[in-house]
C-alpha cells in the first residue's frame, strides 16, 4: 500500500470506505424497516384479535364454516394481495372450531395470552398472537408468515438503497476522473522535470498546483537556486583558475623557447633555465593554493574537527619556516600570544595554513628592516606589518580570489588571502584590512551577527 | 629592429625580452604604464608589445594615449582575458593585433615581423632587393641563392636597409633603431657594420651619403 501512488491509494482508500458506509446505511435501514413492519403487522395483527375476541363464538358451527370459506375464497380471487394473515379459534379444550379456511386451519394450540409468539406452519415461521374472546370461553390466533414481513422488508430496503448503489457508481467514476484531473499537474511537474536538460537549474513555476504542493515545490527551488549557486561558483572558480594559469604558463613556454633559442650561448641558457625553474615553482604553488582553496569551499564548519588550537607552536613553526627569508630582508617578528584566542578550536591544519599565509605575505611585502608584530586575544588575530601600505582603493578586494594590485614584484597567486578569508569564515570570523600607523593591518574577529 | 615591450609580469617579461633579442630584436621593457607610454615619445621604435594588466596605467589608456597624440607604431596587445570583447575593445582601441596568453615567442616574433612589414608597405614575407633575399622570421639571408651569415647586428641592419629601401639614414636613426637604451654603443659602430655587410653581401649593397648617412638603393 505504501508503494502505491497516492492516486491509487486515493482511489482504493474511497471506494473502500465508500462501500463500507453503504454496507452500513444498507444494514441500519433494514434493521430500522423490520422494527418498523414489525411493529405494524404487530398492531395489526392485535386490532384483528381483538375484533374476533369480541365477537360471539359460541354459536359457530360447520356452517358457518363453509359460508366463511366462501367468502374469504371471493375475496381472496378480487384482491391479489396477501398479507400471509390466518387465524384460527379454539374452545377452552384446545379444540379448532373455526378457522380461515388456509394456513389457519394447521395452527396447534398452544396459547399464550397477549403475546406474540412463533410456530412453524407447513415448515413455515409463523408470528402468531393469542387473545381470550370476550366471554373469556375460546381463544382466538391471529397468525402472520414471517418470509412475508422479511420479503416486504427486503423490498423497502432494496427500493431505498437503489439509488443510492447507482449513486455511489457514480460517485467513484467521478472521484477517479477528478483525481486524476487533480493529479495531472503534478504528472506534468514530473515529466517536465524528467526532460529538463541537466544544468538547467531555474525554479519550477509550480503553475495550477494545489496549495499543498506548494511548499515542496517552494523547497524543491530553494534547493535548485543553492545547487545552481554552487554549480555557478564551481564554475567560475574553474574558469577563473584556468584564466589565472595563463600568465604562468606563458613565462614558462617563453622562458623555455629562450632557453631552447641559447645555442651555444652557456649563461643565456643557464638564466633562461633558472627563470623556468622561478616559473615552474610559482605555478606548483598556485596549483597548490588553488586546490586548497578549492577544498575550503567544500567543506562546512559543522563536520569540520575541533581541537584546542596550540597558537604558540605555531607561530614558532612558521616563524623557523620563514627564517631564512625574513632575515635576507632583515625582518624581525614581535608577538603577544594570549589565551584564548579568538579561534581557540578549530581544525590545526587550517588555522596553520591561515597563519602562514599571513606571515607569508606579511614577509613578502614588507620592506626592508620592517618589524612584523602579530597579536592573538579573544578579540582578535592581527598581523601588523610595518612599513607596509596597500592603496585604499585595493583594500576591499584584498580578500578576493585572484585579485593582486597590477605590478606585483612578489610572486603571488592572488589566493593567500581568499583562502585565510575562506577558514576564517568557517570559524564565524571575517577579515579587515586597514593601513595604520603601524604599518599594514590584517585583522580577523567574530563576525558582528 | 627597436621594440618597444610593456609587460608587469617579470617572468614574461624578461623572457621575452632575451628572447626577442636573440631574434634580431632591439627591446626596451617597461614594467610599469606611465613609463612606457612615454618611452614610446623618446625613441624611434618599430612595433611595441602591450600587455593589458598594468600598474601605473592599464595598457588600454596607453594605447588610448598614443593614437590621440598621434602615435602610429604598429602596437601588438597581449590579453590574459580569453574572452573576445577584451580583444575587440584592443582592437577598437588602436591595437594592431592581439595574442592571447598563453602564447608563444615564436608567435610574437612572426606577429611582430607582420606589424613591422605592413608598416613599411609590403606584403611579401620575404625581403628582396637586386640577388638578396631576407626572411625576417628565420633571420636568413641569402645572396644569389647561397646562404650568408650575419651577425645579430648586421641581420638587425639589413633588415633596417632593406624596409627603408631608397631613403636616406643618418647614422644616429640607425644607432636609434638597431640598439636598445641599455646597449653601449661605440662611436664606429655602424660603419663597423657597414663595412661587414658590405663585405658579405657585395660592394654596392649600400651606399653612403656624405655627411648624411646611408642608403641602399637609388637617392
Amino acid at each position: 500500500m505504501k508503494n502505491l501512488s497516492l492516486r491509487l491509494r486515493l482511489m482504493i482508500l474511497f471506494v473502500g470506505f465508500s462501500c463500507l458506509i453503504w454496507a452500513t446505511a444498507g444494514f441500519i435501514c433494514w434493521q430500522e424497516s423490520k422494527e418498523k413492519i414489525d411493529e405494524f403487522f404487530d398492531s395489526y395483527q392485535m386490532l384483528l384479535a381483538r375484533q374476533m375476541a369480541s365477537a360471539d363464538w359460541s354459536h359457530v358451527s360447520m356452517q358457518t364454516q363453509k359460508i366463511t370459506n366462501k367468502i374469504i375464497k371471493n375475496i381472496k380471487n378480487a384482491e391479489d394481495e396477501d398479507e400471509a394473515i390466518g387465524f384460527a379459534v379454539f374452545n377452552a379444550d384446545g379444540k379448532m372450531i373455526f378457522h380461515d379456511n388456509e394456513n389457519g386451519k394447521d395452527f396447534t394450540f398452544r396459547p399464550e395470552i397477549g403475546t406474540f409468539s412463533k410456530q412453524k406452519v407447513d415448515d413455515e415461521w409463523w408470528r402468531i398472537v393469542w387473545v381470550k374472546s370476550a366471554d373469556g370461553n375460546f381463544y382466538i390466533a391471529i397468525g402472520q408468515e414471517r418470509e412475508y414481513r422479511t420479503d416486504i422488508t427486503m423490498d423497502m430496503v432494496e427500493e431505498f438503497l437503489a439509488p443510492w448503489l447507482g449513486g455511489l457508481g457514480l460517485l467513484l467514476v467521478l472521484t477517479i476522473i477528478i483525481i486524476s484531473r487533480e493529479f495531472s499537474p503534478l504528472k506534468k511537474l514530473a515529466s517536465d522535470l524528467e526532460n529538463r536538460l541537466p544544468d538547467d537549474l531555474s525554479p519550477l513555476t509550480g503553475k495550477n498546483l494545489p496549495s499543498e504542493v506548494r511548499p515542496m515545490i517552494e523547497a524543491i527551488n530553494r534547493r535548485m537556486a543553492q545547487i545552481d549557486d554552487l554549480l555557478q561558483r564551481e564554475r567560475s572558480f574553474i574558469s577563473d583558475s584556468a584564466h589565472e594559469l595563463r600568465t604562468p604558463l606563458t613565462a614558462l613556454k617563453i622562458q623555455l623557447e629562450v632557453a631552447e633559442l641559447a645555442g651555444n650561448d652557456q649563461k643565456m641558457r643557464q638564466v633562461a633555465l633558472q627563470k623556468l625553474g622561478i616559473g615552474i615553482e610559482r605555478s606548483a604553488r598556485l596549483v597548490e593554493q588553488l586546490l586548497a582553496l578549492s577544498r575550503l569551499e567544500a567543506k562546512q564548519a559543522q563536520n569540520e574537527v575541533f581541537e584546542q588550537i596550540d597558537w604558540d607552536n605555531i607561530v614558532r613553526q612558521i616563524k623557523d619556516e620563514y627564517a631564512s627569508a625574513a632575515a635576507a630582508k632583515n625582518i624581525s617578528f614581535q608577538e603577544k600570544l594570549a589565551v584564548p584566542a579568538v579561534i581557540h578550536a578549530g581544525n590545526p591544519v587550517l588555522c596553520a595554513l591561515l597563519m602562514r599565509n599571513l606571515i607569508d605575505n606579511a614577509i613578502k611585502y614588507s620592506p626592508e628592516g620592517a618589524v612584523i608584530s602579530i597579536e592573538l586575544n579573544t578579540d582578535h588575530i592581527k598581523v601588523i606589518n610595518s612599513g607596509a601600505h596597500v592603496e585604499t582603493a585595493h583594500l576591499n578586494r584584498l580578500s578576493e580570489r585572484f585579485f593582486r594590485p597590477a605590478g606585483q614584484k612578489e610572486n603571488g597567486s592572488g589566493l593567500g588571502l581568499a583562502i585565510v578569508s575562506r577558514i576564517a569564515g568557517l570559524y564565524g570570523c571575517c577579515l579587515h584590512f586597514a593601513n595604520t600607523s603601524k604599518g599594514f593591518e590584517v585583522r580577523i574577529e567574530k563576525e558582528n551577527i | 629592429m627597436r621594440i618597444l615591450l610593456i609587460e608587469d609580469d617579470r617572468l614574461i617579461g624578461d623572457g621575452l625580452k632575451t628572447g626577442l633579442e636573440k631574434l634580431g630584436f632591439a627591446v626596451d621593457w617597461f614594467c610599469d604604464g606611465l613609463e612606457g607610454e612615454e618611452a614610446l615619445m623618446q625613441a624611434p621604435y618599430e612595433a611595441v608589445v602591450l600587455d593589458l594588466g598594468l600598474p601605473g596605467q592599464n595598457g588600454l589608456s596607453v594605447l588610448k594615449n598614443w593614437r590621440n597624440r598621434g602615435r602610429n607604431e604598429p602596437v601588438l596587445i597581449l590579453t590574459a582575458q580569453g574572452d573576445v570583447d577584451q580583444r575587440i575593445i584592443g582592437l577598437n582601441s588602436g591595437a594592431d593585433d592581439y595574442l592571447g596568453k598563453p602564447f608563444a615567442l615564436r608567435e610574437v616574433q612572426a606577429r611582430l615581423n607582420a606589424l613591422i612589414r605592413r608598416q613599411n608597405g609590403q606584403n611579401n614575407p620575404l625581403i628582396t632587393y637586386k640577388n638578396i633575399t631576407f626572411n625576417p622570421q628565420t633571420l636568413k639571408v641569402t645572396a644569389d641563392g647561397k646562404d650568408v651569415i650575419l651577425s645579430p647586428k648586421e641581420t638587425a641592419l639589413l633588415k633596417l636597409l632593406l624596409l627603408n629601401k631608397n631613403k636616406v639614414l643618418s647614422k644616429e636613426a640607425i644607432e636609434n633603431k638597431i640598439y636598445s637604451w641599455e646597449e653601449e654603443v661605440s662611436s664606429n659602430a655602424v660603419e663597423v657594420h657597414v663595412h661587414h655587410l658590405r663585405k658579405k653581401l657585395g660592394k654596392d649593397i649600400v651606399k653612403t651619403i656624405n655627411k648624411i648617412g646611408y642608403i641602399l638603393g637609388e637617392e
